[in-house]
């Protein structure tokens, strides 16, 4: 343990000054480095040639964290959420992380507010990227930088409460009124374990990963979401509705083994 | 109001009273050691010992009422990495005697004008971080890692030996706070000088019931199903970092509990000592005096993030929640403030 720990402290380092060294030389050649996202894969082919706008979009990360294992982000997108101009995607990206897409949330007019927020799992200092798309087909990228250091004090074993697994709660409003735009908090206990993580026994843990969420209003779409390994442990989610009648909410977990669970929030509209 | 701006609030309440009633009373466990082993004059050290005991009485009975559970808290952890509470609490100790006064004391100096401890709070600051997450952070994890014991049981606590030995959880509880409160306040009122002083009993009744409220704040009104903040009360070293580094990213940083605490300390120091005329501005007579602080300051850094805590983080906080790593720390802290005063490596009186 002692000497990975010195070897992963080395590589930084050296990779860090390589990593400056190479800056300062492309610095005299370009006047400016190109974004992140320009030369990531994944946002390459997602994008697939279209030229995104970078505002209208904001990604609000801390800018250090002591704790990579829940990072709290929250993704903006501008939008007035109407039936003929609405963003209908928002895909996030960890650049450096094992598998880098955290997570890619569908949304409808119904939404009413462009804006997720989650915890997420970063492993080491990177750049994190959000883009989004319109119904009109129109891509917004956002990036931004986040610090990790390393987390010495939370080192408790990731213990879970086995017997309340997939249990989910949720907060909605106790009342809205019609068109008015809701805040829904909600969290499923789950490990997300990622298959990549050893136990005490020196097995690798098998993967069980929460990977889809969907919140209806009774027969309307509201979010959908599909995450991947990089969504912490217990996954939250904080979205918007906007409801034009009462209705029911429900809100959907599923995992990979199958199990899934349903919770049913009743919305008052006045 | 939100769960985390009420905690943040709470916390400069609790700093304000604790820089008020530290600056009044003069509570410090530094000059309190000094003066019982140079003067044999007990008071200030009956009073930590009084705030100690009434920390964790206090503390016990809420969470016997179940506002928060302090279990939870990061000095109940599953494994005892006892090199690393044992060091960092000897550094810390030797340090604090260096420095003439842990890191609550030099926030509450700061606030009526010593500029002696604006040098020890920011070397303490910059060294607190560099070892939990700095330079020295890969050779602290090291070490715990190293030296980390495996437990037969899962709660680090005294009441968690015993209820391990057979004794049902409820008695095991009883018996371990009234084995460590009962020494501490029979310490504390054997002396009659002590008992006829209302200035030192208050201070350390007073200092002892913030432990508990620090609980209170971040366990019960900061608790929320879905953004709950981390159970913490009165602590020093990884604050004071926090708020170097809050100062200088506060665009990019969550205000936190402990950075309350720290500014409100130094706001309620600097208030009581205006309204009572005692702000004065200190500075260093000599150079040397200079460096001396310095070295304390980086030892107490060092030795407070080793340990996860310093006199009032581990003496008070720590000890409170009954965590076997805390009785380790605290251990090394008076080892190390005591050859600060005693033996070969004795100190200068400053």
């Amino acid at each position: 343990m002692t000497t990975t720990i010195v070897t992963r402290f080395l590589r930084r380092t050296v990779a860090g000054l390589s990593i400056a060294a190479a800056l300062t030389l492309l610095g005299s050649a370009t006047a400016y480095a190109a974004p992140v996202w320009e030369r990531f894969e994944p946002v390459k082919a997602l994008l697939d040639g279209a030229t995104p706008r970078t505002n209208g979009i904001g990604l609000d990360i801390p800018l250090v964290s002591e704790d990579g294992s829940s990072v709290p982000l929250t993704v903006t997108a501008d939008s007035r959420m109407r039936d003929d101009d609405y963003i209908e995607e928002i895909h996030l990206f960890a650049t450096r992380n094992p598998n880098p897409e955290i997570a890619s949330f569908r949304l409808t007019p119904h939404t009413g507010l462009a804006r997720i927020a989650t915890r997420i799992r970063l492993n080491e200092t990177q750049e994190v990227i959000a883009v989004a798309r319109t119904n009109s087909g129109e891509y917004l990228v956002s990036s931004r930088e986040a610090r990790v250091t390393v987390n010495g004090c939370l080192t408790r074993a990731d213990t879970y409460d086995a017997d309340n697994i997939m249990n989910a709660r949720y907060r909605v409003p106790n009342e809205l009124a019609r068109g008015e735009i809701g805040e829904v908090l909600t969290m499923i206990n789950h490990p997300m374990e990622t298959g990549l993580r050893e136990g005490a026994d020196g097995e690798i843990i098998p993967r069980r990963l929460i990977n889809r969420f969907t919140a209806t209003l009774d027969d309307r779409t509201v979010l959908e979401a599909r995450f991947n390994t990089s969504i912490s442990a217990n996954p939250y989610l904080r979205f918007h509705v906007r409801p034009e009648e009462a209705g029911t909410l429900t809100l959907a977990w599923e995992d990979e083994t199958g199990a899934a669970t349903q919770e049913k929030a009743p919305l008052q509209v006045r | 109001m939100s769960n985390t701006v009420l905690v943040a609030w709470s916390g400069l309440v609790i700093g304000l009273i604790f820089g008020a009633v530290g600056q009044r009373t003069g509570f410090c466990l530094t000059s309190g050691i000094r003066r019982y082993a140079q003067e044999r004059d007990g008071r200030m050290l009956r009073a930590f010992a009084l705030a100690c005991a009434i920390a964790l009485i206090g503390s016990q009975i809420l969470a016997a009422y179940g506002y928060f559970n302090l279990n939870r808290s990061l000095y109940i952890q599953p494994g005892l990495p006892w090199l690393a509470y044992l060091g960092g609490g000897l550094l810390f100790g030797y340090g604090m005697m260096l420095a003439n006064g842990c890191g609550a004391r030099a926030l509450v100096l700061l606030g009526s004008g010593n500029l002696r401890s604006l040098v020890v709070l920011l070397m303490l600051g910059i060294a607190g971080q560099m070892t939990l997450t700095g330079l020295l952070a890969p050779l602290r994890l090291s070490i715990t890692e190293a030296t980390t014991l495996a437990l037969p049981f899962a709660d680090a606590s005294l009441s968690g030996v015993l209820s391990h030995w057979g004794v049902s959880p409820t008695l095991a509880l009883t018996l371990a706070v009234a084995a460590v409160a009962v020494p501490l306040l029979l310490f504390a009122l054997a002396d009659p000088l002590f008992r006829r002083s209302p200035r030192h009993i208050l201070g350390g009744f007073t200092i002892g019931l913030l432990v508990p409220a620090g609980w209170f704040a971040t366990g019960y009104l900061g608790a929320d199903d879905f953004d709950p903040v981390s159970l913490a009360s009165l602590t020093f070293i990884a604050p004071a970092s926090n708020s170097i580094q809050y100062v200088m990213l506060s665009t990019g940083t969550a205000l936190s509990f402990g950075v309350t605490v720290v500014a409100g300390i130094v706001a309620g120091s600097l208030a009581t000592a205006l309204l009572t005329g005692s702000a004065q501005l200190q500075g260093f007579p000599t150079p040397q005096r200079m460096v001396r602080y310095i070295i304390g300051g980086l030892f107490m850094g060092v030795g407070g993030a080793a340990a996860l805590g310093c006199s009032i983080g581990q003496g008070l906080t720590g000890l409170s929640t009954l965590a076997l790593g805390s009785f380790i720390a605290v251990a090394g802290i008076l080892v190390g403030a005591w050859l600060g005063v005693r033996g070969p490596l004795r100190l200068s009186t400053v």
